[in-house]
Parts: structure tokens; sequence; C-alpha cells
């Protein structure tokens, strides 16, 4: 076990720093200059050659990959010309926000999910399950940004339940109290997190119903259903406990996608997370900001999978270590 | 709009409907066929993707505008559906449907195209990486980790800004390169596990290269699961299309492509939601109906079933 | 099973009423001096350093924090000094004619105390032009030779050269900087100065918190020695684009925003019942624009554009007063020229090219451009006259005129095919002439004299001249008018300039904006200066009687 665990944590390393070279390679030889100010205002290009100079912008690739490099090594993150401020800064107030944002989505997902799979399970073929099954196949093809421009058009701007966009009321939050505040905050968060969680609810019920349909097939369930045990026995003993493993595949898998699967609902909403940050720097050529935010984003999915192969190992000791490689 | 479209319009449905008739026929002999059918979802994504196949070949005959024609961009623009316009018109006064109509063309290319690169990458990797396994399967798992480690959208961003603007072509073929990983994974499992039976080792007794082996006996073999995820493939591609048009980099304009025609509507939300509310409708329900297909599909070629 | 439900619902009213308990209404301010205004602000600020930054909102955010020597009136006059503002100075004098000698007011003092002097000034000079600060704004300071610190109540500006516009130049461009903060930071690193995010400024308002990407807070200085300002907190909310904002807005989720830009929005805020709109002169005009030279290579003529009947074919196939109805509704015109409605030289009788598509189809021919293989495009010795245009992909005016002309295009013959793209490629490849046509627009300083020539003249090659737009009758017309001893001679000569090159047609000129601005409709003596709305915002003011629940928050 931890001879593999060693090869996976070395393989991981490997992998985040094939990823954050080719980054690199890829940001440099994109067309576009570095964006160091509006376009519709007149620019001086001997100011602007200057501060491309100061930024280090300038220069041969290799000598540029190998201060970054060294850079790395001393853990500073560089500083961005688009936000004229080091990135770990600009890094450090943004992914809170994705953080927040993504776990009220998945906490939406998972339960939603789940109990919607599990009760379409208990329900299967029936009226209550064909119903809401069109429902989740519905929710699970729509475009998330364009479900998300609708929510916010309909609950935000129409029947004003919700704000339109941002995380809190930047009058009233931090002064009235603090669990004002919180409550706000909770109201901010709303409706950006239940466009991405119910989303990915559909699917994860899709899911967990058909896991729990597969399992429920298995001989030793039928067995326990022969032998007389209740059905809600059966339900929560086997079926669920079996199908939960297939669950936490799905949670490592989901994380990182939600990260970037936040970037457009961050634009509709006025999120101020980290998807927004690296869009935003991709497109503006703001090269430190990219690179950092691809390591960090690969540095997660690579985790979550590792974390998600660690748990899949402890939970269920008939899957032998070899069949993960 | 015209009265030959309104004909053609309804002959069109009517098509689709019989091709969902016919299909049913043809296919109640094969146990799959019906095991298919048993799922009532899966005759509407049937029946939905006929539907939207035949607008989108015979699209000149089902509209009666063309995609490009700017009606009257001072009188005509963002008005809401009525009866020359059944769609509505969108910010340029062009007419909705016929837009509709020819998107489908575009989207549903791209989105076929796009799923066949990813697919045929995802089986040749998967394949020759379950086949061969030591240090092959481990080279090809680890770049596939690579490529998954990548956020996609970041990754088809910094692909975009490399090439400036995409051509069709190019961005049908940036967009499969960046989804075959999944589908690697799953043909390689499968393989992983036909190679072992008793045909395969026949096989290579006889002497059967290895092309021929994985080609000729493994595949066709391990065939249900990559056919599910070329349905579903297309979905996802369709989605990442829209995605993409949203963030101002998908089919370059004037050619209308659903996704592109939400990202024109979208700053109009509030006044003009149809132009929104249409094409995202239209990929919600092609979607739907490839899921739908795609679930029926793996319930009906899943050999496991087969004792039920 | 109602036990529970009993139960639960206790819980929620418990839950709520702790809740409604915290949400103290306090007594909070009553009077004159109340109010808090939000803004839905489009963008963020990068720094808010003003020698570091062009950016809209940094420069909106630097108006409250730091003052100028003086400020130009509401009539935006560039030349001469009469229609100037004392703000810093209260008084000036010219000491001959190379040098201004202004007395600074001794009542102004900087956030920390420290009184205001002059040699803040010549601090602030020497910052504005040390070419490690790298700023935007030097290119425009650089007919001052020096400026030095006579007394600590004394600034002494030594020019280079006479010419009308030397007062506007000593006081437009640069913001006083506190030097005793400031000099200890190395040139080199004022593009990043922490300063930048916690500035400690001279003006009506004080800096109070940045939360990135969310809000940026000031609240006024009761102190400030020209006028304790009326509102009492001025907060700027970042949103992503102009459609959040407007839905903002609308939503009553914020007071205010400058520009709302698209017809849609202006009828949305006119819809709204708590909002009062405020047109005011735009300072931004567009065009397409012509590669005169050859794409990629700027020895050649551009084999289309090259020739001057073919580009006023061109915009006479085009009509640009339907576009403009299209796109902007009735809130913009079209400009007879390179001018925006900001400018005092603004004119549209001007004579333009008319639009006139018979005419222009018979230019066509008449060189060349004849469709000989009936496929709907006109070609010229196997050549098609069809060309590519850059768009700023965020740009939605831009995108939306660039598939309007390829419509007016198609109809004579001329086929426009369009590259959506980001703002740096734009940059790049406009800089390097690697492009067709292009899509562009500025956002100009309240005078012809800076804008024209950077863009318009020789003088412009490798600077804002991506056209390579080359006329020595214009380039002399330009400076003419630039030197003009009075503003008569000016105006002639700027008249004769722009209908020279309008006859010219490097490009076609599409739009000089109005900017509709919307304010909630408490608030009064809202008075917008159209070079900067944020200008005079320390005149505006709540009435006692109209303050609402987020203007009493003590804070």
């Amino acid at each position: 076990m931890t001879a593999w665990l060693v090869r996976r944590v070395a393989a991981s390393v490997a992998i985040v720093f094939v990823v954050v070279t080719l980054t690199f390679i890829l940001m440099d030889l994109a067309p576009g200059k570095p964006m160091l100010g509006p376009t519709e205002r007149l620019a001086d290009p001997e100011a602007e050659a200057e501060l491309r100079r100061q930024f280090g912008l300038d220069g041969p690739l290799g000598v540029r990959y190998v201060s970054y490099l060294r850079q790395l090594a001393r853990g500073n993150l560089g500083a961005s010309f688009g936000l004229r401020r080091p990135v770990a800064d600009a890094l450090a107030e943004a992914i809170p926000n994705t953080l927040l944002l993504a776990g009220a989505a998945l906490l939406i997902d998972f339960l939603i999910g789940l109990g919607l799979g599990v009760y379409q399970a208990l329900r299967v073929h029936r009226l209550p399950d064909v119903a809401l099954g069109n429902v989740t196949l519905f929710l699970y093809s729509v475009p998330t940004f364009w479900l998300g421009l609708i929510l916010l058009l309909v609950f935000g701007a129409w029947l004003r339940w919700f704000p339109v966009g941002g995380m809190s009321d930047p009058v009233l939050c931090p002064t009235v109290s603090s669990f004002y505040c919180t409550m706000d905050r909770l109201w901010h968060l709303a409706l950006p997190a239940l466009t991405l969680g119910i989303v990915g609810a559909a699917g994860t019920a899709r899911f967990q119903r058909a896991a729990m349909l597969e399992v429920a097939g298995q001989d030793y369930v039928r067995t326990a259903r022969a032998k007389g045990a209740s059905e809600r026995r059966v339900v929560l003993r086997h079926q669920l406990r079996n199908a939960l493993l297939s669950f936490i595949t799905l949670f490592g898998l989901a994380f990182p996608f939600l990260l970037t699967g936040a970037v457009l609902i961050e634009t509709i909403f006025a999120w101020p997370g980290m998807g927004r940050l690296a869009t935003d720097a991709i497109l503006r050529r703001d090269f430190p900001v990219v690179n950092a935010a691809v390591l960090l984003a690969s540095t997660l999915v690579v985790t979550g999978s590792l974390l998600a192969d660690v748990l899949l190992a402890v939970a269920d000791p008939r899957l032998r270590v070899r069949d993960l490689a | 709009m015209t009265l030959q479209a309104w004909f053609a319009l309804l002959a069109a449905l009517a098509l689709a409907a019989w091709a969902v008739g016919a299909l049913r026929r043809r296919t109640a002999r094969h146990e799959a066929g019906r095991r298919f059918f048993r799922h009532p979802t899966a005759a509407w994504g049937i029946g939905i993707l006929a539907f939207f196949a035949i607008v989108a070949v015979a699209a000149p005959l089902v509209t009666s505008f063309d995609p490009r024609q700017q009606l009257d961009i001072v009188r005509l623009k963002n008005q809401p559906p009525s009866w020359s316009y059944i769609l509505g018109t969108d910010l340029y006064s062009r007419d909705l449907w016929t837009r509709v109509a020819y998107g489908a063309r575009i989207s549903l290319m791209v989105g076929a195209l796009g799923m066949l690169v990813a697919v045929t990458l995802g089986t040749l990797v998967g394949a020759v990486a379950g086949y061969y396994r030591r240090w092959v399967d481990a080279v090809l798992m680890r770049g596939v980790d690579v490529g998954l480690a990548l956020p996609r959208i970041f990754v088809l961003l910094i692909a975009i800004a490399l090439f400036g603007r995409l051509p069709l072509a190019l961005l049908v073929l940036v967009i499969g390169f960046t989804s075959w990983f999944g589908t690697s994974r799953l043909v390689r499992a499968e393989v992983l596990s036909v190679r072992e039976r008793d045909f395969v080792a026949a096989a290579r007794a006889v002497g059967a290269g290895a092309a021929r082996v994985i080609f000729r006996h493994v595949l066709p073999n391990a065939a249900a699961p990559i056919i599910v995820s070329a349905a579903l493939g297309i979905g996802n591609v369709l989605l990442l299309e829209a995605a993409l048009s949203f963030l101002g980099i998908g089919v370059p304009p004037p050619a209308p492509s659903w996704g592109n025609m939400i990202a024109d509507g979208a700053p109009y939300l509030a006044t003009a939601p149809w132009t929104t509310l249409f094409p995202g409708l239209a990929i919600a329900l092609v979607v739907m109906a490839l899921n739908a297909v795609g679930d029926a599909l793996r319930d009906a070629l899943d050999p496991r079933q087969e004792a039920m | 099973m109602l036990s529970a439900m009993l139960r639960l619902r206790r819980l929620v009213l418990v839950v709520a009423a702790l809740g409604l308990a915290s949400c103290q209404r306090s007594p909070g301010c009553t009077g004159e001096y109340c109010g808090t205004l939000v803004f839905a602000a489009v963008g963020e600020p990068d720094i808010l350093l003003p020698p570091s930054t062009q950016e809209a909102v940094s420069r909106d955010i630097e108006e409250q924090l730091f003052l100028k020597l003086a400020d130009i009136g509401l009539s935006t006059n560039t030349v001469g000094d009469e229609d100037f503002q004392p703000i810093l100075a209260e008084r000036w004098e010219w000491d001959g004619p190379l040098t201004l000698v202004f007395h600074l007011d001794s009542r102004a003092r900087w956030q920390d105390g420290q009184p205001v002097t002059a040699s803040d000034v010549a601090f602030t000079f020497d910052a504005y032009t040390d070419s490690a600060v790298a700023s935007p704004y030097r290119a425009a300071l650089r007919r001052i030779a020096s400026v030095k610190a006579r007394d600590p109540e004394t600034a002494v500006f030594r020019f280079r050269e006479r010419y009308p516009e030397m007062f506007y130049d000593a006081v437009y461009h640069m913001r006083v900087l506190p030097g005793h903060l400031l000099r200890g930071v190395p040139r080199d690193q004022w593009k990043t100065a922490p300063f930048g995010r916690q500035p400690v400024g001279n003006g009506p308002y004080r800096f109070v918190a940045w939360k990135a990407g969310q809000t940026i807070e000031l609240v006024a200085d009761s102190t400030f020695f020209l006028g304790r300002p009326g509102i009492r907190h001025l907060i700027w909310r970042f949103t992503p684009d102009i459609v959040v904002a407007a839905t903002q807005l609308v939503a009553d989720q914020a007071d205010g925003r400058e520009q709302l830009v698209t017809p849609d929005n202006i009828a949305r805020a006119r819809a709204a019942p708590q909002l009062t709109i405020y047109p005011y002169r735009g300072a931004t005009y567009g065009y397409l624009g012509f590669n005169l030279a050859a794409n990629g290579d700027t020895m050649q003529p551009h084999p289309i554009f090259g020739d001057r009947e073919v580009r006023r074919a061109l915009t006479m196939a085009v009509d640009r007063a339907r576009l403009l109805k299209s796109v902007f509704g009735d809130f913009a015109q079209v400009p007879p020229g390179p001018m925006s409605q900001l400018w005092w030289i603004w004119d549209p009788e001007l004579r333009q090219l008319p639009y006139d598509t018979v005419q222009a189809g018979r230019l066509l021919s008449a060189r060349g451009w004849r469709d000989s293989d009936h496929d709907g495009i006109r070609d010229r010795g196997g050549q098609p006259l069809s060309f590519r245009v850059l768009v700023t992909s965020t740009s939605a005016i831009r995108r939306q005129y660039a598939r309007l002309l390829q419509e007016q295009f198609r109809l004579v013959g001329v086929q426009m095919d369009i590259d959506e793209v980001e703002a740096s490629v734009v940059s790049e490849r406009a800089a390097a002439g690697k492009f067709d046509a292009v899509m562009l627009a500025w956002n100009t300083d309240p005078t012809p004299s800076s804008g024209v020539p950077q863009v318009w003249t020789r003088g412009g090659f490798g600077r804002s001249n991506y056209l390579r737009y080359d006329n020595p009758a214009f380039d002399r017309l330009v400076d003419r008018a630039t030197a003009a001893a009075t503003r008569d001679q000016a105006r002639a000569a700027w008249r004769a300039a722009v209908e020279t090159i309008s006859a010219d047609a490097p490009g076609i000129f599409l739009f000089a904006t109005d900017n509709v601005a919307a304010f909630h409709n408490r608030v009064a003596d809202v008075r917008i200066r159209p070079d900067s709305w944020a200008a005079l915002l320390r005149t505006w003011r709540i009435p006692p009687d109209r303050l609402i629940d987020r203007d009493r928050v003590e804070r």
C-alpha cells in the first residue's frame, strides 16, 4: 500500500510539473500583447515597453522559464500586471470565494442528488420515478450558464427574491450585525450555488439511481430480502452502502469540475472567484496569474483523484490496489 | 412564415414520428431493440433527434428567410414572436426560427464531428493501452491523467488563444482533442477485461497481429460502452460549444450556431428573452434526447442484462 | 408527527425573530450630510495611484481622493485659463511668456494631517515624467520643462514653448501626490505599490476599504477645505459587464451608473420608477479603420484600401445614420470625422460623404472592381473585393456594428469577414499592421490637440496611427490648429482638417456617443462634467427628507 501511495504521489507531482510547463509555453506562444491598460485610451509605447521590461515580459522563452521556476521554488508566484499586485494576494482572496461557492454547490448536489436517486430507486418505474427522471434529464441537459442567466433574470430581476449578483450587500453587511451579514451572504450565495448544484444534483441522482438498481439486482441483496429482512434494512445496509462507494469516485471527479464549471457562473453572478480571475487573465494574457491558476487547479485535480482512490481502497477492501493504477 | 414552410415543418414532424415507428418495428425482432424501446424516453429521444436532423438537412424548406438577412435593423430588431416571425427576431433583425434551423446544421455537425474525433482518439489510445499493458499502458495513462488534470475550460481558452480566431474545422478538432480522455479510460477497462477471454487467446495463438486482434476481436466486444459514450459525447460537445461561444470564442459570425445565438442574446435577456430562450431550449432538447438514447442504449447493449 | 411539525415551526420563528432583532434600526444619520451612494461599476480598478493607470474606474475614484491644481469648468474649454476653477491652487499668474506661477491654498491638507506644499507639486511632476514610473501621461507633459517649489506655497512651471493650451497641460494631467509618503518608494515599484491599494489623498473623500473583486468604499472628509461633501459614503460595486450592472441598477441594488451604453439598458432605466436619466456629451468616437498599408507589410500600399476612391465608395455604401439608430437609438450622433462630442470643435454639420449606394457602385466599377464571375462579390484581376476586419470581442457595440456593416457591404458586392478576437490580439495586430480593417474606438481627453496628432498624423506612426494615414496637408492643418493663437483661428484650421480627412476616408466614422447616466431620483444637485462624470460628486447631496435606509447607516 505504501509503495503504491509513494508511486502515485510521485506521478502526481510529475503530472503537475508537466502541466505547468505546457501552460507556460502555450501562453507564451499565444498571439496577443499583454494588456497593460485600456485600449481605448491613447498609450505611450515607450512607457509600455518600460513596463514590459519591469514585469519581466521581455527576453527569450528559456530564460524566462528558468527564472519562473526559480521564483516558484522560493514560493513566489510573481506579480500580476493586470491586477498590479502579487499573484499570491489575488489568489488568496479569490480562492475562498470559489471554495465557498463550489462547496455549497457540492453540498446541494450531494444532498439533493443522493436523496433523489435513492427515492427514485425505491419507487422504480412508478410515476414519481418517471416524473423525476424526466426532470433530472432536462436539468442535466441544459447549459449551466443558460440556466444561470434565466434564474438570475426571473428570481433576481423580476421577482426580486434573490439579489442580482455579488457576494454581499455593500452597504448594510458589515455594519448592521454579523448575524445579518451571514444571512445576507447566504442569500447572495443561494442562486449561484443552486444553479451549479441543481445541474450536478440531476447528474448525481441519475447516477445514484442506476448504481442502486444495479446493486439491487445482485445476489446478496436478493438473499437478504428472501431471508425476510425489511425493505428499509435492505436499502440502508446493502444498497446504500455499496452505492456510496461509487459515489466517492464521483466526488473525486466532481470537485475539480465544479471549480471550472464555476467559471461561467462566477461571471454571470459577479462572484469574485478563481474561475473568473483565471479566465480574465487568459483573455488579458496576464501570464503570472494564468500560470498560478493552472498550477493550483491541476494540483487540486490530482489531489482529488488521489484522495478518491485512497478513500475507495480504504472503504472497500475488495478493491485491490493494482486495479486502481 | 410562408405556407410552404409551415407545410414543410409539419411534414418534418410527421417524418420524424414515422422514423421512430419504423425503427421500433425493425428492431422488434431483436432482444436489444425491445430493451431499447422499453424506455419511454428512448422513443421521444429518437423522435427529437430525427426531427432536428431533418430540420437541419431541409433547413431552406422549413424556413422562409435567409439566416444572414437583416430584415429591418431599426424597426424589426428584437421583436417578440409573432405570426410572421414565429420565434421572433434577434438584435440584427434576423428571423430567429431560421437561425435555429440553420444553427442546427452547425451545432449538430460540430457535435457529431467533435465526438467522432474524441471517440476515435479515445478508443485508439484506450485500446492500445489496454492491449499492450505494462509501460505502454503506464505512459499513455499518465498522459491521460495530464489531460484530465488541466481544467477543460482553461485548455480550450489557451488553445484558442494560441490560434487566434478558430475556423470551424479547427474548432471541432480542438474540442475533440480535449474530450477523449474519459473514453480512453472506459475503453481501456473494457479491453483489459476482454483480452483475457478465450477467443482472443485463440486468435493470438493462431498468429494474428496486434492490430487485427484489437480491431476484429477485442473492440467489437467492447463496442457497447464506446457507442454509449459516443451518444453522450455529442451532448457534451454541444454544451461545450455553447460555453465557448458565451465566452466569445466559439463558432465565428455570422454563421449561426445555437451557442453563439445564446451569447448574442444574453445581454438582452431582460427585454428580449426569446433570443436566448429558444436556442437554449434547442440545445436542452437535443442533449436530453441524446442522454435518453444513450441511457437506453446502455441498457440495451449491456450483455449482463441478458439473464433478466 | 404533528409535534415534530410544531417544533420545527417554532424553531423557524425563533430564528427569524433573532434575525430581525439583530437588524437594529439604529437612529442612524440624519440631516444634511448623510447619504450612501452605491455605483454599479463595470470592471475594477487596477491600482489607485494616479500616474500608473488610465483605467476608467480608477480615474473616477482618484477624482475623489486626489486633487489637481485647477480643473476645467463645465464648458470643458481647454484653451487659455479663464474657464478653469481653482482647486489646490487658489490663484495663479504668468511670469513671462513661458513661466506659470501657482499659489497654493494654505488650507489644503493630506488626510494624515500634513499640509499640501509646493514640494509635493514638484515631486509629482518629477514622478509623472520619470521613465521608471512609465506613466502613460508622460507624453502629455513633454512641453513642460520643469516644476520647482519657490517656497512652500508657490510652485513655478517652466515651459519649453508657447502654445494655447499651456495651462491645460499644466493642470489637467497631474494629480498632486504626497511626497512625504511616496518619496521612499522606488520608482520602478510604483506600478505595484501597496500605496495604490491603500491610498492617502487630499481630496473631498477618504479611502476606507477595498474588497477585492467586490467593492471600494470612500467616506467624506468633513473638514475638506472647499466645502463638506453632501454625500457621506460612496461605494463602487464591481460587476463583470454592463448588463449585470444595469440589472442591479434597475433592481434598486445600486444607486447609479454613469453610462448605460445600449438603448435597451436606457429603456429599462427609464422604466424604473426610482431612477432619473441624465444624458451628457460623450467622450468616445468609433470608426471602421482601413489599413492604408498592406496587411503585414508597411512599405507597400494596401491592394484594396490604398485607393482613395475605393475608400470613399465604401464609405458611401454605408447608411451610417440608420446603423446608428439601430445600435444606439437616439443617444449618439454620426461624427463628420475623428471627433467626439466632448470636443469644442464638435460640429455635425461639417461636410461629409453622403449615403449613396448607386454612386458607390459606380465608383467601384470605375476603379475596376466588377463582379465578373457573378458570385455576388466584385473582383478585379482575379482578386475578390474581400477583406477581414478585426473586432474586439469584448465590445458589444463594435461587434454589433461589424455585423451590420457586413450586411451593408454585401449589398454592394463587397465581402467583409469578421475576426472577433480578444483585445490583446487586436492591440498586437493593429500595432504591427497585420490587418486589413479594424473596428476602433477612442476615449478622448477634452481637447483634440492630444488625440488627433497621435492617431491621424505622420507623427503617430509607431504610436497610435495604426492605419498609416499620411496626408501632409492634413498634418499642416493640425499643426496650425494646435498652435493657433485664438480660438477662431484654431476653429477654422480644425474645420479644414476634419473636412480633409473626411474626404480622404481613411476609415468610416461611425459614432460619437452620448453618455446616458442614471441616478436614483433622491439625489439632488446632480452635476455631471462631460469629461469626468465623477468630478463634481462632492457637490451632490441628498435632502434630509429623502433619506432612505441605506443613507442612514452609520459606518
